[in-house]
Formats: C-alpha cells, structure tokens, sequence
C-alpha cells in the first residue's frame, strides 16, 4: 500500500475523460453519443461557426469604407460558385442553430416535455426542406 | 422436503457456443499510464459482459479489479463504458456486441484500479438530503391492508454514476452536479417526505447547477433505471421559473415506461 | 493476549454483510478492527439475493430455531436500519389443495414462533395484491419486508469506518501466517496496487461465506460448508408490493420479490465445489418462469431483465444432501483453538441476509472471550448510519 512512503491507496486516482486530452474538449468526443449529444454537440460547432461567421461578416462591411472599388472587388469574388457554396453552409449553419435552439427552448421551459427526439425529427424535416429551397434559391442564379 | 419436483443437479459450466475477444482497460495506483489487456473468453449464448470479466478474474487473471453486487441492475455497481457506450455489465450482453468488445470504466469520476472507480466524488456532488424511498405508483388499483397508508417502494436511482460518465458537460468540469444530483434532488421537490424543499431548490439555483446542463439528454439514455435525469433537470428549472413546485405530474417517471434495456 | 479492548487487534477475512457487521459489532466494543475483501463489499453473496427481509415463516414449520432467528432480527434490523426496508408485509399463497393442507399448520407453527399473522379470504389478498393468481385457495400476511441487498449491509460498513475500522475492498488474502500452531495474521494481495503486504492480528475471523473452505485450508483446517447455489429470475414490472410467498414447506420458485421497477423470482439449490464457477442453467430459468406464474400469472409475459446464480453457504458434513436444502441455514461460529488446536482463528457461517447481526453477535462474543475482553454487545440499539455515509469523502 505504501510506494516510496506514499499511501496509493489514498490519492487521488486518474480520471477517464472523453475529448481530446484536455478538459474544455470533453464534450467534443463523438464516442458512445446518442440523438441528444449530437443534436448538441452541431449546436456547439454552429455557435462557434456563426459567432466566428459575425466577425468575418462585419470585417467584409468594413470594406465599404473603402468606397465602390472596393466594395465591387470583393462583390467579384462573393459571387464565386465556391463563395456561394460557403453560403449554403452559412444557411445550415443558421437553421441547424436556429431550430435546435428552438427545440431546447421549448423542452428547457416545459412547453413541450419529453418531446426532444420527436422536436429533432420534426426540425430536421423542416431545416430540410428550408436549406434545399435555399440552396436552389442562391445557387440557381448562379 | 420439497412439495416440488427436484431439479436435476447441475454439472459442469454453462453450454459455450463461441469465443470472443475482450480488450479491458487495465490501471493500478502507482503506474504512469493505463494499458489494456486482451483475453479471449469462452461465452455462451446468454452471457454478459460482466459474466466475462468475472471469467478473466477467475481464470486468466486475479488480480483484475471489477466492481459488481447484484448482478441484475439492481445495485448501480457494475457501470462500465462498453464500445464506448454507457452501460451496467450485468445486463450488457455480449451477443449484442461485435467481434472485439473493449471494457473501460466510466468516465469523470476517479479510477481506483482497473475498472473500478472510487465513488466519494460521484456522492459528494449529491446535495445533503437524499431520497431513498419513495410512494410505490405501481398498480394503482391495489389498496394496501390495515395499518398502512399505502405501499412504498425504494427510489429508482441505482447510483451508478453512468449519467455522469455520459454527460458532455461533466466531461468539461468537475463543477457540474451532474445530473444524478440533480435528479436526486427534483424526486425530493416532488416528494419531500420531511426534507426542506427551500435549501433544495437554494442548492439547484445556482450556474453550476441546474443551468449548467445544456440538455443533450445524454444522461437519460444513458440510465438502466428509468430515473430520467434530463426531464426531472427541466423539471426543477420550471420550478425555479415558476417560483414554487408544479401542480402537475413529473414527466415519465418509471411507472410509464419500466426500466430501460 | 491482549485484555484491554483498545490492544487488540482482529483482522476480518471477507466483506460481506456478516463480515461488515462484525467489523461494526467489534469497533462498538472497542476493538481495533482490519477488514479485507477481494472485490466489492458484498460482492460474494449478500449482494445477489432478492432482497427479502424475512419474517420466518418459510421456517415455522420446518425449523423453528431458525423461524425465530429471522423473526427476531427482522425487528431489530427494522429499528436499527430505518428507511432501509419497503415496509409492505408480504402474503403466503396456498394455490392448491395441497398447500391448503398445509395452511393450519402454517399459521399455528407462526404464532409458536412468534411471527404475526393475518389470515385472508382470497378476495381480500386480491384486494391488496391484484396480480395474484386468481385461483388462490386462501393467503397469510406475515410482516415479511424488502432491502435493498448491497444498501443495507454498507450501513454497517458505513458505521464501523466512522468509528474507527479500516475496511479495505480489492485486497484479497492470498495466505494465513502461522506461528505457534495459530493464525497471526494474513498476507494479502492489494488489487489497487498490485502489491503484497502482510496484516499482523491477534484474531484472524473467517467470515467468506462459501469460500470459508478455501480460507480454513490454508490454516490447514476443515469446516463443513457446502458452497450451495441457486438461480434467480429479474423481470420487468413491478409485479406486487407485498413480497409474495407460496405457501409450502419449500422449493423452487417459490417467492416473488418487488425490487424497485423489477420483480425478483427465485430460487433453486444445488451443490457445488467451487463457489467461484457458477452456472446459470436454462432449466432452473424456466422453471422460476413456471413457478412463479403460479403466484403470479403475469410473470409469464414479464419481460426478461437478468438471471443470475448466488452461492449460498450452507452447513453441514461433507457428503451430507445433493440439493442443500436439507442443511441446516441456522449460522455457527467455530473457534478453531476448540475444534481443530489452532489458535487466533475463528470461522462464523451459514445464516441468511437477515441473520447478520445476530451472526456478528455470537461471533463478537467467542472474539471476544478469546482476547479477554469484557465488552458487552451495543448493536441491537445503535441505529445505523446512512449508506452514503460510506462515500463521504473525509475518511
């Protein structure tokens, strides 16, 4: 029981953690998820992509000071086919944060209790539809 | 005497229909880090995973440390991370499983050797009062006889701990309550038996608490006993919203659905 | 040999409910106590049976001595362990004819034992318990109750760590030291650490159940326990409140136990060498099926949940019974210095889950005199504390 005059026994064991090593990570590793961890695991990924989306987009506003020339240089490129892929994205990203969002809102305040698969079912066939008839709708007129 | 037929006596091990290999997370206080060991185990058709660890302890290897009681998920001991996924080894059995089966122990409570982890920090996260019994919902129509207001029955909580293993949040910070915890405490809101729904809801009122959780319901899909963490989480935060305990039923007790696989 | 309680050491072989409340039962008396398991607190026996807190009236007619063991310390253990039971009662249910010629002597065996009953018409039990087979002839209501298996018994290990014992799970004994002709100790192996040390005591205590062989042999000494196994159903469904009992001498299948959302059919019995290789065969699951609907019809469609073997500890001489029923299930304490002249060595056996006090009683006091110590019993009042009390993080 005793090591070098430790007692083992008595301290602290190690911990097993899911992520990558570090703790902040833990709730990224995909292993033994269900429905729900992944359903919130997208709504971490889209809140970053869309808080780091809003600082890229006032970054491009900020070029309107630039005046038209530069306006118009990058308008060249945003109406690229892989820009407007990137949008697509934008797209799923918004509705994918958005309708789960919903979805917690209406379970975490007991609206609609013990409904999470049914709301996550029922928003992925709505996103579905939506982000299709968005896709058509910016890449049609490409 | 029996008034019954004897049953034939018994002879030798259970039939054993096939041999699988097992890749068992392995970690002894004093290591620098934690290995696995593989052992092919002899199983039979009805066979669970902690029917095979026991088999490695008996005859590969004793000095294998496993945490097991009941053996029919009555007792919480035995929750291990099998394939990853959350899930009491007595009632995992390995004909559900693929050809290699990897055993580690839950995650974010600390391993005292092998698959066995030491508890005290999974209790400490409890706020002090804990539920233990609770009204018997069972058969309704069944009136209990003279001297007895009414049937009771133990709580659902087996305290296993594999909400907490499964739990994203829990991953993140040992802060978290967790939502055994938490659970624990909404049943004492619902029914109080004595204890002081005041500090209770003072004790879940707080970030690292009840709004800690970010609903990914991991911990309800995660639990053998039907406890529903996650609702009884949502529960409480309607409680604190409200400012007072509901008038109507909790949602999906164990009543509605029975224990979970 | 030490006269001062505070001197004396016991070492404690085997943790489970016998052993815990020993190690309770001892620290109250002053002793210095060591307790070592090889795998979890109760992980042997205790912690796989169905959980019956028995009122004895299996036993009235049969085994009187035994019926008023349980009968006993089922009040006992109610007072000193509260919020530890499913206080329901539970129903003897005569189903045939048989088991109605049975019945008088049932309740008149009960009343000499001191075990309350009630008797019912059979519209009253349904009353009570809807499930029950609608053919019952009559039914008793004995003050039978539910524990939780594991829960209840760590009350005790949770009191006797915070008077002072030290309780080690994962340390298993891998051998006895002799000196002198006696038992000085044990060496074992820690499972945390993968070390070995040795454990010096003045008592070593055999309290392994169906291992208690293996442990006695390596003080070269022989004790009469047929390790005796049976099989035990879980099913989905709380199928009663009340622990429901069919009402024969007995035999298999004959109770049906609520385990929270679970109902727990058991049991059969047979005898084995080796406790550590348990079979689980289908025949003994089906008949728990078959017995168990004829308590409760409902148990045929009940989902399945688990089947699982417990090893009983039985005593008796080698060669005695094929089926371990006919051994007797009172418990014994055997202090070897009398029966085998090896000294500083004690095996206590047999009984039941609901025995285990009144076990750690008659062996504290053989301890006890052995060390020269005058200390009286103190657990038939000492109310338990919490089982959570065994995690509380300062030790």
């Amino acid at each position: 029981m005793n090591r070098d005059g430790r007692d083992l026994r008595a301290e602290r064991g190690p911990v097993l953690r899911k992520g990558v090593g570090v703790s902040p990570s833990g709730w990224f590793d995909p292993r033994g998820r269900t429905i729900g961890g992944w359903a919130f695991a997208v709504n971490r990924i889209t809140g970053l992509g869309l808080v780091f989306y809003l600082y890229l987009h006032l970054a491009v506003l900020s070029l309107l000071l630039g005046g038209a020339d530069a306006w118009n240089d990058f308008l060249r490129i945003a109406t690229t086919t892989v820009f407007l892929l990137l949008d697509v994205l934008l797209v799923f990203g918004l509705l994918y944060h958005g309708l789960n969002g919903v979805r917690v809102a209406l379970i975490g305040t007991g609206l609609v209790p013990g409904r999470e698969r049914a709301l996550f079912w029922a928003g992925t066939v709505i996103g579905t539809i939506a982000l299709i008839a968005a896709g058509l709708h910016i890449l049609g007129d490409a | 005497m029996h008034t019954a037929e004897p049953i034939e006596k018994v002879e030798g091990p259970s039939k054993v229909t096939e041999i699988r290999r097992f890749r068992v997370f392995r970690y002894k206080r004093g290591d620098a880090e934690s290995h696995y060991d593989e052992f092919d185990v002899p199983v039979g058709p009805r066979a669970s995973v902690l029917d095979a660890l026991r088999w490695i302890e008996v005859h590969r290897d004793p000095t294998l440390a496993i945490r097991h009681s009941c053996f029919h998920a009555s007792c919480g001991t035995c929750g291990l991370r099998v394939n990853g996924r959350e899930g009491l080894g007595c009632v995992t059995f390995v004909r559900d499983l693929g050809t290699t089966i990897t055993v580690e122990p839950e995650a974010n409570i600390p391993i005292l050797a092998d698959l066995v982890l030491d508890m005290r920090e999974f209790y400490a996260r409890f706020p002090e009062q804990h539920p233990v019994m609770r009204a018997s919902e069972f058969l309704p129509r069944a009136v209990p006889p003279d001297g007895m207001d009414g049937y009771e029955r133990f709580e659902d909580c087996i305290e296993c701990g594999l909400c907490l293993s499964a739990c994203p949040i829990a991953a993140t910070t040992d802060e978290y309550v967790g939502p055994a915890a938490l659970a624990a405490a909404q049943r004492l809101v619902e029914e109080p038996r004595g204890a002081d729904t005041v500090d209770i809801l003072r004790w879940a009122d707080q970030p690292d608490a009840v709004w800690r959780c970010h609903a990914a319901f991991e911990c309800t899909e995660a639990c053998p006993a039907g406890v529903y963490p996650a609702e009884r989480i949502m529960d409480m935060r309607g409680v604190l919203v409200e400012g007072g305990p509901r008038r109507r039923a909790p949602v999906r007790t164990a009543a509605h659905e029975g224990a979970r696989p | 040999m030490a006269s001062d309680a505070r001197d004396a050491h016991v070492l404690i072989v085997g943790g489970g409910g016998t052993g815990g409340a020993l190690a309770h039962d001892l620290t109250l008396r002053g002793v210095r106590v060591t307790l070592v398991e090889r795998g979890e607190f109760t992980s042997g026996t205790t912690g796989r049976h169905h959980g019956l807190l028995h009122s004895g009236a299996r036993y009235a007619v049969g085994d009187k001595e035994s019926a008023v063991e349980c009968i006993e310390e089922n009040m006992i253990l109610r007072r000193i362990a509260p919020g530890s039971f499913e206080e329901n009662d539970g129903l003897f249910v005569a189903v045939t004819d048989e088991d109605m010629a049975y019945h008088d002597d049932f309740v008149r065996s009960c009343k000499e034992c001191g075990i309350p009953v009630q008797e019912l018409r059979p519209d009253e039990a349904l009353r009570l318990e809807p499930l029950l087979n609608p053919e019952l002839k009559a039914a008793v209501r004995v003050p039978d109750a539910t524990m939780d298996a594991m829960r209840m018994p760590l009350r005790f290990f949770a009191t006797a760590q915070y008077n002072g014992a030290e309780l080690f799970n994962y340390m298993e004994v891998v051998d006895l030291i002799l000196s002198n002709g006696g038992v000085g100790g044990a060496m074992v192996h820690d499972r945390v650490t993968n070390e070995q040390r040795q454990i010096r005591a003045d008592i070593t205590i055999n309290a392994t159940g169906p291992w208690s062989e293996r442990i006695a042999a390596m003080a070269s000494v022989d004790v009469p326990i047929r390790p005796s196994p049976g099989v035990l159903l879980a099913l989905r469904g709380r199928l009663c409140n009340m622990v429901v009992n069919r009402m024969h001498r007995s035999g298999d299948g004959d109770i049906v136990v609520p385990q929270r959302a679970l109902s727990i059919v058991g049991t059969s019995s047979w005898t084995v060498e080796d406790p550590d290789d348990l079979d689980v065969p289908d025949d003994h699951i089906e008949k728990m099926y078959e017995e168990g609907a004829k308590l409760i019809p409902a148990v045929r469609q009940a989902g399945f949940r688990a089947a699982w073997s417990a090893a009983r500890p039985l005593i008796g001489s080698r060669g005695d019974a094929d089926t371990g029923r006919e051994l007797s299930r009172t418990f014994k304490t055997f202090d070897h210095a009398e029966t085998d002249g090896v000294e500083g060595f004690v095996t206590i056996t047999g009984g039941k889950a609901t025995t285990l006090r009144g076990m750690a009683q008659l062996c504290a006091d053989v301890v006890c005199r052995k060390l020269g110590i005058d200390a009286e019993c103190r657990t038939r009042d000492t109310i338990l504390l919490p089982h959570t009390a065994f995690y509380a993080a300062t030790r």
